[in-house]
């Protein structure tokens, strides 16, 4: 097995809605930074893959569009997941490993602003015939969870308050943040969207592109900067059904958690730094808890709640996570990616300044 | 490739319309049958990766999520890939890396479609501003490509009809598939009601409900398997933009590419005599001659004419589709990865009555979109090396 | 145990709406329509001209250059012939869809060929749009109602 590191993220900034641009003239720049920085031009990339989501886009086959900003004339080798695209980053680690490719670009378009309004869509991830005809709004499955841990006293309406102003404050500082800064202290007093979630414990939704370069053994060792080197990752599922699970805690993240500690030789809980995909404020106390990562410094990009471009939010912890290696802030960073209702589906990305 | 892999389990739904079950219901008749052939249980996989053509189509988002229970993945890392029709191709190869990675030992790749769940018509008509009002359909898409096909290659019209008898028949000899007909002729399909000229009718793809299901692995658990392995010789993946101003859409540089990859990786150099049968990716009868040039299998403009000498039907010396093929069903999400399942189950010898004499080398060949995703598998009944 | 009757279908209506956004490169083409003009634009790398053009050119990735109106004459590269009713069509049947190889350009424009007999369509038949009213033009492909012939074709369809 080859070694697998990222050398190069790009973002562009997160935006509410960007109504001028599409796909391809949203990604040709991040990738053309993301190439650039990292010293390699298309022409060397031995692998694409993307994530995105046609019920994002509202069109079947949508991502096709983005293929136009990567160049696949002459034709390229390429793969898709109709995922956020931390799972095309995990598409991507796992081909480098073992095959004669060398290079890979990973890449977002994500652009939750297209969608009129959340709750005709999001419910249609849910069961067809048991829960979707139901069609619980947005927020009300992760409002479920939220007030399960402050029931179980696992958090409150203060911690997630925190939270929120914690990783604003941070996220002020992050060109590509849609929201940052500090808050004026009166959030607690907005109405609940989801009791006990207000509209401040939400990320916002947003549109923004990402590009990570992945590249393995030689080439990864360039003189242009300091590598992240992938040491372990691994996702895990769990069942579909909210009453079946217990929402306060994550037996998902665990699995994921301990499987890529096993393959990096370190853990969660020895990590300077993790990017979490927390959606909602409460989400961050349950992953904490999950991962153990009690002294860590959690989202220093601001996380989700500063910006959310759906679909390219967990590859952006990613990219965030290796940034603070890249530029020497971190030794080891940990990185999570979720998807579907009150995190069913958890992928950890473990990363470190030095190859296995 | 660094240690062989293989295809150790296959299983398949019906297909149908399949109105008596529900999508989860559907996809585990494949899961279920695929963990039965491999004599395997759900203990014994390691990863998932699911294969689906757009969720518009029915109308479930992210089908990963809600059908992690009916696929055994509680607790197991998930994949959903989507490139288009060719996605069982890609969903296929990726769970082959992750067992070359060492990620895995054995890999469920499950694929369904459930079209009757939902409405094509809401799911393709965009309300934007270009082509909107063509109103032409997948077949209005493809229609004009066959045409500048029979035109380069001066084909006779009757070619089209006697792949879509040799498919439909061939599909009378396999239990799962939707359209099967032992007695078409080709004047039946000459007469039957033309569609999109030149496709008519009986020259076109059902749209079915069906799931299909491998499970990959190392050569380890290949060896123990209790039924013969499909061993996994070659396979690529390429995409070309739709966009680019001069692509050739009859006979697309991607596909081209990825055969020949796959041919390399499997020292295969004269693939239409060293491939004993061939699983093509066939929507509409024309485009069995395409992708037999389109792959490599014929020299450019000659795939009909393999087609009129018969060498392409069920006794003749390159089988095509002995399963019947897209022709014969066409739940579209599985469609890709049925094409490398048949080619593998031909080359285990365990194809039923569609099963190819002798058959040691199988390709397995999915293209989606509109032709820009191409995918494309060489399997064989020994280890490769 | 006697299972009930099973249930084989069920409504779960969805409904979703979303905002299109065209581009830069497509709106220069969508304005063009709207003013009757085709608009072209030429990668400068490999020369290739688009109607429609991207903002860059899909192969090279460098941005395509000014727009420039083209005739709108072109001839039909490839067609199939609709022959049958299907929900939400807009024409009657039949009717001929072609991609149309607009003089000028090196990409191909799907759009419908009418005032001709579909039987008489044939490949490299020469067409010239036909715009719709100034009251009815859009920013849409909807602008041009159809192609139509340049002159009578001879000889009948030859593939």
């Amino acid at each position: 097995m080859r070694e697998v590191a990222v050398v190069s993220f790009a973002q562009s900034p997160c935006v509410p809605a960007d109504r001028e641009h599409d796909m391809a003239e949203i990604l040709l720049p991040v990738l053309r930074r993301a190439l650039d920085s990292c010293g390699l031009t298309r022409d060397e990339i031995g692998f694409v893959a993307s994530g995105s989501h046609d019920f994002y886009e509202g069109r079947t086959f949508s991502s096709i569009e983005s293929l136009d900003a990567v160049g696949a004339w002459p034709p390229i080798r390429q793969s898709h997941v109709e995922m956020d695209a931390a799972w095309a980053f995990a598409e991507a680690w796992t081909w480098l490993q073992t095959s004669k490719i060398k290079t890979s670009v990973v890449y977002a378009v994500g652009r939750s602003s297209l969608v009129s309004d959340l709750d005709q869509v999001l419910p249609a991830q849910l069961d067809p015939y048991l829960l979707a005809p139901l069609r619980p709004h947005r927020h009300a499955l992760a409002g479920l969870q939220a007030a399960a841990m402050v029931d179980a006293g696992l958090t409150s309406e203060r911690q997630m308050a925190e939270v929120v102003s914690r990783c604003l404050a941070t996220a002020a500082a992050n060109p590509n943040a849609l929201r940052g800064g500090v808050r004026t202290g009166k959030e607690n007093d907005a109405p609940f969207v989801a009791s006990p979630l207000r509209a401040h414990d939400v990320a916002p939704p947003g549109d923004a592109a990402a590009v990570i370069v992945l590249a393995a053994g030689d080439a990864a060792r360039r003189p242009t900067g300091r590598p992240a080197w992938v040491r372990g990752l691994d996702h895990r599922m769990e069942t579909h059904y909210p009453g079946a699970r217990d929402l306060t805690r994550s037996i998902s993240v665990g699995l994921a958690a301990a499987r890529a500690a096993e393959q990096a030789g370190f853990g969660a809980a020895d990590v300077d730094v993790a990017e979490l995909h927390t959606e909602y404020s409460h989400q961050e106390p349950l992953l904490v808890a999950a991962l153990g990562l009690e002294k860590t410094v959690i989202n220093p990009s601001g996380g989700p709640l500063a910006g959310h471009p759906a679909t390219a939010t967990g590859l952006i912890r990613i990219g965030e996570a290796a940034r603070q290696i890249m530029d020497g802030t971190a030794e080891r960073a940990l990185a999570h990616a979720t998807n579907g209702p009150a995190l069913q589906h958890n992928l950890i990305c473990l990363m470190a300044g030095e190859p296995r | 490739m660094s240690e062989p892999l293989a295809v150790i389990g296959i299983g398949q739904s019906v297909q149908a319309k399949r109105r008596e079950v529900t999508i989860g219901a559907l996809v585990r008749e494949a899961v279920d049958a695929a963990l039965a052939d491999a004599e395997l249980g759900f203990a014994d996989i390691d990863a998932v990766v699911l294969s689906k053509t757009p969720d518009l189509f029915d109308g479930v988002m992210n089908p990963e999520l809600y059908l992690a229970d009916a696929m055994g993945a509680v607790g197991l890392p998930v994949t959903r890939v989507f490139t288009g029709g060719s996605v069982g191709g890609h969903a296929a190869i990726f769970g082959a890396h992750l067992v070359a990675a060492g990620l895995a030992r054995r890999v469920l790749v499950v694929a369904y479609s459930k079209e009757s769940e939902g409405n094509f018509t809401w799911a393709l008509s965009r309300g934007l501003p270009f082509s909107s009002h063509l109103g032409a359909g997948a077949g209005g898409h493809f229609a004009p490509v066959i045409r500048e096909y029979i035109r380069r290659a001066r084909a006779p019209e009757h070619i089209g009809w006697k792949v879509a008898v040799n498919h439909r028949r061939n599909a009378a000899r396999n239990p799962y598939a939707h359209l099967r007909d032992a007695d078409l002729t080709v004047e039946q399909v000459r007469d039957s009601r033309m569609l999109w000229d030149p496709i008519r009718y009986l020259e076109s793809c059902p749209s079915s409900d069906g799931s299909c299901a491998i499970v990959v692995s190392g050569a380890a658990a290949a060896r123990r398997a209790p039924r013969p392995p499909a061993w996994i010789h070659g396979m690529a993946f390429r995409t070309e933009t739709g966009h680019a101003a001069g692509r050739d859409e009859v006979n697309p540089l991607a596909g081209r590419e990825c055969a020949a990859d796959a041919y390399r990786q499997a020292g295969i150099t004269d693939p239409a005599r060293e491939i004993d049968v061939a699983e093509l990716y066939v929507p509409y009868s024309w485009y069995e001659p395409m992708w037999l040039e389109n792959t490599g299998l014929a020299a450019e403009h000659d795939g009909w004419r393999l087609v009129d000498a018969d060498r392409t039907a069920f006794g003749g010396d390159l089988p095509v589709n002995p399963s019947g093929g897209v022709l014969a069903g066409n739940p579209t999400g599985a469609t890709g990865l049925l094409r490398f399942a048949e080619a593998a189950l031909q080359v285990r010898g365990l194809a039923g009555e569609h099963q190819v004499p002798g058959a040691r080398r199988a390709a397995g060949h999915a293209m989606g979109g509109a032709s820009q995703f191409h995918a494309f598998w060489v399997v064989g009944s020994e280890v490769p090396g | 145990m006697t299972l009930p009757e099973p249930v084989e279908t069920m409504a779960s209506p969805l409904r979703m709406e979303y905002t299109f956004v065209a581009g830069t490169g497509r709106s220069v083409f969508l304005r063009g329509l709207a003013r009757r003009q085709l608009l072209a634009r030429r990668c400068p790398g490999c020369r290739m001209v688009y109607a429609p053009a991207p903002a860059f050119c899909s192969g090279c990735l460098l941005p395509t250059g000014p727009p420039f109106a083209l005739s709108g004459r072109g001839e039909v590269a490839t067609f199939c012939v609709v022959n049958f009713p299907f929900p939400g069509q807009v024409h009657q049947p039949p009717y001929v869809v072609a991609h149309i190889r607009l003089d000028g350009a090196d990409t191909r424009l799907q759009h419908l060929v009418r005032e001709i007999a579909p039987e008489l369509v044939r490949i490299g038949l020469p067409v010239e749009p036909v715009w719709v009213d100034d009251a009815e033009l859009d920013t849409s492909t909807t602008s041009i109602r159809w192609f139509r012939p340049i002159r009578e074709p001879i000889g009948p369809a030859d593939a």
